[in-house]
């Protein structure tokens, strides 16, 4: 079973933004909920870096942790997500994330008036049956269930952000570095992955 | 950087002595840039030019790729000159991975460009001469009599039209100093954004003073809103469609040519353009002669609609100077289909059944489709085949000048020439002179008797000089480093019109105003001399450009939800130490003021992405004036989600010395909290 992960190569990131609008327009996410962002650090002096950003599907992910109505789960292919309809929107996964992956509707509004968390799914939809009307309208496509990987990286013009099976991304990232002729850290990745796969609900059934 | 190279003796000798023309003039210009006066005039240090020119002359090959910034200038086209004359220098051009590479802003520019929107140029840049005429009438299949009829003149047909850059003062200059009857009376603006073209406080002047103003476009655009500004009746709104909504051929800049099919049917009462030009052509009276060769379909709301094919049928019959002949609609369609069968590294088909093909055709691909020539995937190229996609400078300017032989060297022709040596462009004469004229079937005989390359509709002059003899049609002649019939032979430096620096306009002064140029007066030293000293109350250097998230004007982009979540407000980014004198802080609101007396009130963004003294504003943005949101001058419904300032409402008066082409990327402001 492959083992779903994102890859950032800032060093290729021209902070195009193509991600971002590929994943906004393939998950009709509304205004202000940014699933995936491009963050650019140094902007305008040597050593600008950018990243593109997004729920990294952790090992051992503390959203999952911190969650009081346990809404998350995790599919066998290692992709963190998530219930709305158990989600009470209040915030906690929003504070435990490295990566500040979850994203409010009604922005930061107090306790129980955010709205339902809404998040990257790797394309890969909630909890309703693969493909539904129900299942896009609360998560967005379902890409993976038709084959295909997500479309922020799909859509990446430089080929910078990378996703799929772990071992296939990282085999691509490790040619690169070999070619580069210069380690580099692969962003976000220890943070993400440096710890154990976090045993966990592993079907969609476990969460209904 | 070319004073480094000539120093240190890394210009690619071998190639400029057998594939240049007039470096020596060049080189002697220069020379006298030391680094010290180079420093002088462009703020550039010695060492990082040298480190630029050093890393270009010993990383071969290597290319040099612009957009704006190099052509927006009152020296525009020195500009990009210097940068081909650097390439012909280090050998780069006419190599894989060399040239220099001029990128378009969007879909379909070139494509646009080679069917002939120029007021100097019939399509496929055979200029405006009665043979240019009678050639394309013989294309179109209609009488050379009866299309001179449709103008005032010879002289007006024959005359290079007012650019589009300066249509404003089409309208607002005094009729006596025009160089045609009357003065520009109605306008239309076929998507086109207003807000791209600098002086837009005049322009709405002259939108004032139009009988008639049509806006063609899927959007009404800031061209409605402005005009709405300024009048109440005379403007026409008709909703075109977009390319997803239509079908056919788009080129893009490295010429190649892509079949797009139709995604959707065009969305509410909108229509593709060729059915709006048919429409017109309708109304005026000669649809007749527009779609002589050109088939004319129903749609489903019953509008004549010309069919696509037909067009760049008619297109490949015509196009012979730049080899847009060969690129049928089926063998475009064909490459669409199997484009899993070209190498992504040489664009070239791999077997299948566009064997040899380089994917997309790029021009020129010369002859008639039948011909089968692969298309050109570089230009210039003498290490390959004619019939190969190889290829050498052409031979446009006549066999010698001043007693110099403008013709390639010997030995330095297209990989399997028949003729290893430069030589002229063809012609029946030429053919007949070296034996090569019954090579010719019978049929092409009597279609190219008393015509060259580029008027023989058979293809047949193409196919004996490319097929059977492996030469260029176009003849095999030396670049020109210098040209002789530009204002400035060798490219200069001029100071831009509005200068920071007094010392450098007295140095380096623009040339006289001209009384006529593409039909209008046209200012450059007195104009410059007028404010010379305009600094002192506009001390910062303005310049705009684009930003990833929008495009041109930005109507389209702007509405799109997506992306207008990206860039939600018009910025002007501003240095840190400018901003700090200014008394503002990032993010707050600030007033651009420029020498026009526009006034444009943006968010500040304050980077070290702009070096001290100079600011750069996007020019994406429209639906605010002078600090005021125009959301009442759109249709309801209609506005764009994401409004700002134009910075075109700022820029100032300059152009190019040849091209007519605005100077948007260098004029003067000062900024100051809102």
């Amino acid at each position: 079973m492959a083992r779903m992960k994102f890859l950032c190569d800032t060093e290729r990131c021209i902070e195009c933004n193509g991600c971002v609008t590929a994943c906004k327009n393939e998950n009709e996410t509304p205004w202000g909920v940014n699933r995936r962002r491009v963050v650019t650090v140094n902007d305008g002096v040597p050593g600008e870096r950018s990243v593109s950003v997004a729920c990294m599907h952790c090992s051992d992910a503390p959203c999952m942790a911190v969650c009081p109505t346990d809404c998350f789960y995790k599919t066998e292919e290692g992709v963190v997500l998530h219930n709305k309809d158990a989600c009470i929107g209040c915030g906690y996964c929003f504070f435990a994330c490295p990566f500040g992956a979850p994203q409010f509707p009604n922005g930061p509004a107090a306790f129980g008036a955010r709205g339902k968390m809404d998040k990257c799914t790797f394309c890969a939809g909630g909890p309703e049956e693969n493909g539904s009307k129900a299942e896009f309208e609360k998560y967005g496509r379902n890409r993976l269930a038709e084959g295909k990987l997500p479309l922020c990286a799909e859509m990446c013009s430089t080929k910078a952000l990378l996703a799929g099976d772990a071992p296939v991304i990282s085999d691509i990232y490790r040619e690169r570095v070999m070619r580069r002729g210069k380690a580099g850290e692969a962003w976000g990745w220890n943070t993400a992955y440096g710890k154990p796969e976090q045993a966990a609900p592993a079907a969609k059934e476990a969460a209904k | 950087m070319l004073y480094h190279i000539f120093k240190n003796g890394w210009e690619d000798k071998a190639y400029i002595d057998a594939r240049v023309f007039g470096l020596d003039k060049v080189k002697a210009e220069v020379m006298t840039w030391t680094p010290e006066r180079v420093q002088d005039v462009t703020g550039i240090p010695e060492a990082e030019v040298l480190r630029i020119a050093e890393m270009l002359a010993k990383n071969k090959p290597s290319t040099v790729v612009w957009c704006m910034g190099q052509t927006q200038h009152t020296v525009g086209n020195a500009n990009v000159r210097a940068m081909c004359i650097l390439q012909l220098v280090l050998g780069n051009v006419g190599v894989s991975g060399g040239g220099t590479n001029i990128f378009r802003g969007h879909d379909n520019v070139q494509g646009a460009t080679d069917v002939g929107p120029n007021p100097d140029s019939l399509p496929a840049y055979y200029g405006l001469a009665a043979g240019s005429w009678k050639h394309w009438c013989k294309v179109w299949g209609v009488d050379y009599e009866w299309v001179k009829s449709q103008f005032a003149s010879q002289a007006m047909m024959e005359k290079s039209g007012i650019t589009v850059s300066r249509w404003i003062d089409g309208v607002l200059e005094k009729n006596e100093a025009i160089d045609q009857d009357s003065n520009l009376r109605a306008v239309v603006y076929w998507g086109m954004a207003p807000n791209s073209q600098t002086r837009g406080l005049e322009m709405v002047e002259a939108m004032k003073k139009l009988d008639l103003l049509v806006v063609i476009d899927p959007y009404p655009s800031a061209t409605a809103a402005m005009a709405a500004m300024m009048r109440k009746d005379g403007v026409y709104l008709l909703p075109a469609c977009t390319q997803f909504e239509t079908s056919g051929s788009r080129t893009a800049s490295n010429r190649s040519i892509q079949w797009g099919e139709k995604v959707i049917e065009p969305l509410f009462e909108s229509k593709p353009d060729h059915t709006l030009m048919y429409a017109f052509a309708k109304k005026f009276g000669f649809e007749k002669e527009l779609c002589k060769n050109i088939k004319v379909n129903k749609d489903k709301q019953g509008w004549d609609e010309p069919e696509i094919e037909d067009i760049l049928r008619e297109i490949n019959r015509g196009a012979w100077t730049i080899g847009y002949t060969g690129q049928s609609p089926e063998r475009l369609k064909l490459h669409m289909k199997n484009m899993h069968t070209f190498d992504v590294k040489t664009l070239r088909a791999n077997g299948g059944p566009c064997d040899g093909d380089y994917f997309g055709l790029p021009w020129p691909c010369y002859g008639t489709p039948e011909l089968k020539h692969p298309g050109t995937p570089n230009l210039y190229d003498t290490s390959k085949h004619v019939m190969d996609g190889g290829g050498n400078f052409r031979a446009n300017f006549g066999v010698e000048r001043d007693g110099v032989s403008l013709l390639a060297a010997d030995g330095s022709a297209s990989k399997g020439a028949a003729l290893q040596m430069g030589y002229p462009e063809f012609d029946h004469v030429l053919l007949k002179k070296l034996g090569w004229w019954d090579d010719l079937t019978e049929d092409e005989k009597k279609a190219a008797e008393g015509k060259n390359w580029k008027t023989d509709l058979s293809g047949g002059i193409q196919r004996v000089v490319l097929k059977v003899y492996g030469c260029h049609p176009f003849g095999n002649a030396r670049a020109r480093a210098l040209v002789w019939n530009f204002p400035d032979p060798v490219p200069l430096h001029r100071e831009p019109m509005y200068s920071p620096r007094p010392d450098l306009v007295d140095k380096y002064p623009q040339p006289d105003d001209k009384k006529v140029f593409w039909r209008l007066p046209t200012l450059y030293k007195s104009l410059q001399t007028k404010v010379r000293d305009i600094s002192k109350e506009y001390p910062l250097i303005m310049t705009s450009g684009r930003l990833v998230e929008y495009e041109g004007g930005g109507d389209e982009t702007r509405s799109n939800p997506w992306l207008a979540e990206l860039q939600q407000e018009m910025f002007c980014e501003v240095n840190p130490r400018d901003a700090n004198n200014a008394g503002f802080r990032n993010n707050d609101f600030m007033w651009v003021e420029t020498p026009t007396k526009g006034r444009m009130k943006v968010r500040a963004q304050v980077t070290e992405r702009v070096a001290p003294g100079t600011v750069f504003l996007p020019f994406h943005f429209a639906g605010w004036w002078q600090g005021k949101d125009m959301l009442e001058y759109y249709p309801e419904g209609a506005a764009p989600i994401v409004r700002g300032e134009s910075v075109n409402q700022g820029t100032t008066y300059g152009y190019d010395s040849v091209t007519m082409m605005q100077e948007t990327k260098t004029t003067l402001c000062r900024v100051t909290k809102a």
